[in-house]
């Protein structure tokens, strides 16, 4: 029976959906990360009947013709790239991204990955690393004796060293932006990687056109929201369910048909 | 003679594709913009035994509930809901598709396209494209695209006069020869999306009935049986 395997497809979906559910849930509490959400769409429909075929030798046609879809899809599992929200952490090297653009760090395979997750550390040279140690581009190194580090709005990093009175200039974090946000492949670890579909990277310095403003001491929260993360499961989980209920009355209907005298 | 095992068949094959439309339905609850589809019988009259007429029931086609579906916020800046009868236009390789779906994305070049790629038009049949380095999308309500670097075009909302002359041809797209007319009273709502128009409840209840009706029809058709044989059996003993 046809209705059995568009059930199927049916609980495959709604599968797929609890999992892309599960895993927002799961990242709730993850550095910028960005919720998604699966989309789905209806599958190839068979003709049995075609609208608009003839009816009678008059020239009279048939208004709607006995279409039967077969089930359902997944298209695309959909990054929605909201803000955050911004969290207080008065950590030094913590800095949040208002607005649009990535952070740029460099991969131990030399390419180079993005990511919203600025939770920064020091390396054993000074160097500004990600939590796993990757060097963020275009690569800092904060001097020896530095007392305090600030990262001011526009991305410009400034040491003040002891024993001077001027604060010395470290240099610039540059963010990059794409045309299809969206497009940008996860790699794991809070990285994205450029794709055909994201577009090239357009580089640029922080609080200048088309570009955020950078936030020191604040980290961005993931943009989980678990009120509507939690509805969803429970939708997710009753089609399931009625898909599930779908198989089980075919299945009825069948075993009558088996035992038709 | 055959009449009622044949009208019986004739219920059962009926409810038979009856279930796969239900299922479909079901299993496109969270599809976006999906129509929920109902399946239209008629009764087929025919001349039995004695002239006596016989009905039979016919699939007749499946109609399209194109009610409004549920809007719900995403608060992405390109899904865009409709409220109204209209349609957003979308070119194919097949040519233009029209769609209710208003999940779109940009891609690399800046062209506002669909889940499967394809670019969304703008008024005038263009592609609707807005600036690679364009922030700030904002989209009104009657579909004019704003960004950071200015006006970028209008989405392209048409509706039809027959709805019905539209033919799902899957991925939530729809394709008619008919000509689209202008819908200026659809409202385009930046950062919904129109969630599918499947009732549970009532595709469930739909359901239990056709499970039962299967079964009557089946009852009929084991009844019948056990009364031909009855009748061979009583027959066939002549004293």
């Amino acid at each position: 029976m046809r209705s059995m395997d568009i059930a199927a497809t049916g609980m495959l979906a709604q599968q797929l959906n609890v999992e892309v559910i599960s895993n927002n849930i799961a990242n709730l509490n993850t550095t910028g990360f960005k919720r998604q959400r699966a989309e789905f769409q209806d599958l190839l429909y068979q003709n049995q009947r075609r609208p608009g075929a003839a009816s009678s030798d008059q020239g009279t046609i048939v208004p709607v013709g006995v279409q039967v879809g077969i089930g359902v899809k997944a298209a695309a599992v959909y990054r929605i790239t909201e803000q955050g929200n911004l969290l207080k952490t008065d950590n030094t090297l913590d800095v949040a991204i208002q607005g649009k653009g990535f952070f740029q760090i460099k991969q131990p395979d030399g390419t180079t990955a993005y990511t919203r997750a600025g939770s920064f550390q020091m390396s054993n040279t000074g160097e500004i690393v990600t939590a796993d140690g990757l060097v963020v581009n275009p690569g800092l190194t904060i001097p020896a004796d530095t007392i305090q580090v600030s990262v001011n709005a526009s991305g410009q990093v400034l040491a003040q060293v002891s024993g001077q009175t001027q604060t010395q200039t470290v240099g610039q974090l540059e963010l990059a932006t794409f045309p299809n946000e969206a497009g940008l492949l996860n790699v794991g670890n809070n990285l994205l990687v450029e794709t055909a579909a994201s577009g090239s990277p357009v580089q640029g310095a922080p609080a200048t056109v088309g570009f955020g403003t950078l936030q020191q001491g604040f980290l961005e929260t993931s943009n989980v929201n678990v009120v509507s993360e939690i509805t969803n499961l429970i939708t997710a989980q009753r089609a399931y369910e009625m898909n599930s209920k779908v198989i089980q009355v075919s299945d009825q209907m069948s075993s009558s048909l088996n035992s038709f005298r | 003679m055959q009449a009622a095992a044949y009208i019986a068949l004739s219920s059962q094959m009926a409810l038979h594709r009856q279930i796969d439309v239900v299922a479909n339905n079901l299993a496109n609850s969270s599809t976006p913009a999906f129509k929920a589809e109902r399946m239209l019988f008629a009764e087929y009259l025919n001349r039995g035994a004695a002239n006596q007429p016989v009905s039979l029931v016919q699939d007749l086609g499946t109609v399209r509930d194109t009610k409004q579906g549920p809007i719900t916020r995403t608060g992405n800046p390109l899904d865009f809901a409709l409220q109204g009868d209209g349609y957003l236009q979308v070119q194919t390789p097949l040519g233009t598709r029209y769609t209710r779906n208003g999940r779109f994305q940009l891609d690399g070049t800046g062209q506002v396209v669909t889940a499967q790629g394809y670019p969304v038009l703008a008024e005038g049949g263009q592609p609707l494209a807005v600036p690679t380095d364009a922030t700030d999308i904002t989209v009104t309500r009657d579909g004019t695209v704003t960004t950071s670097q200015g006006e970028s075009g209008r989405l392209a909302v048409v509706r039809f006069p027959n709805e019905r002359d539209l033919v799902p041809a899957a991925g939530g797209l729809y394709v008619t020869e008919a000509t689209p007319v202008a819908a200026p009273e659809t409202v385009v709502q930046q950062g919904m999306i129109e969630e599918s128009n499947v009732e549970p409840v009532i595709e469930m209840t739909r359901m239990m009935n056709i499970a039962h009706n299967f079964s009557f029809a089946k009852d009929l058709g084991d009844s019948e049986s056990d009364r031909t044989r009855s009748a061979i059996d009583k027959l066939g003993k002549v004293s």
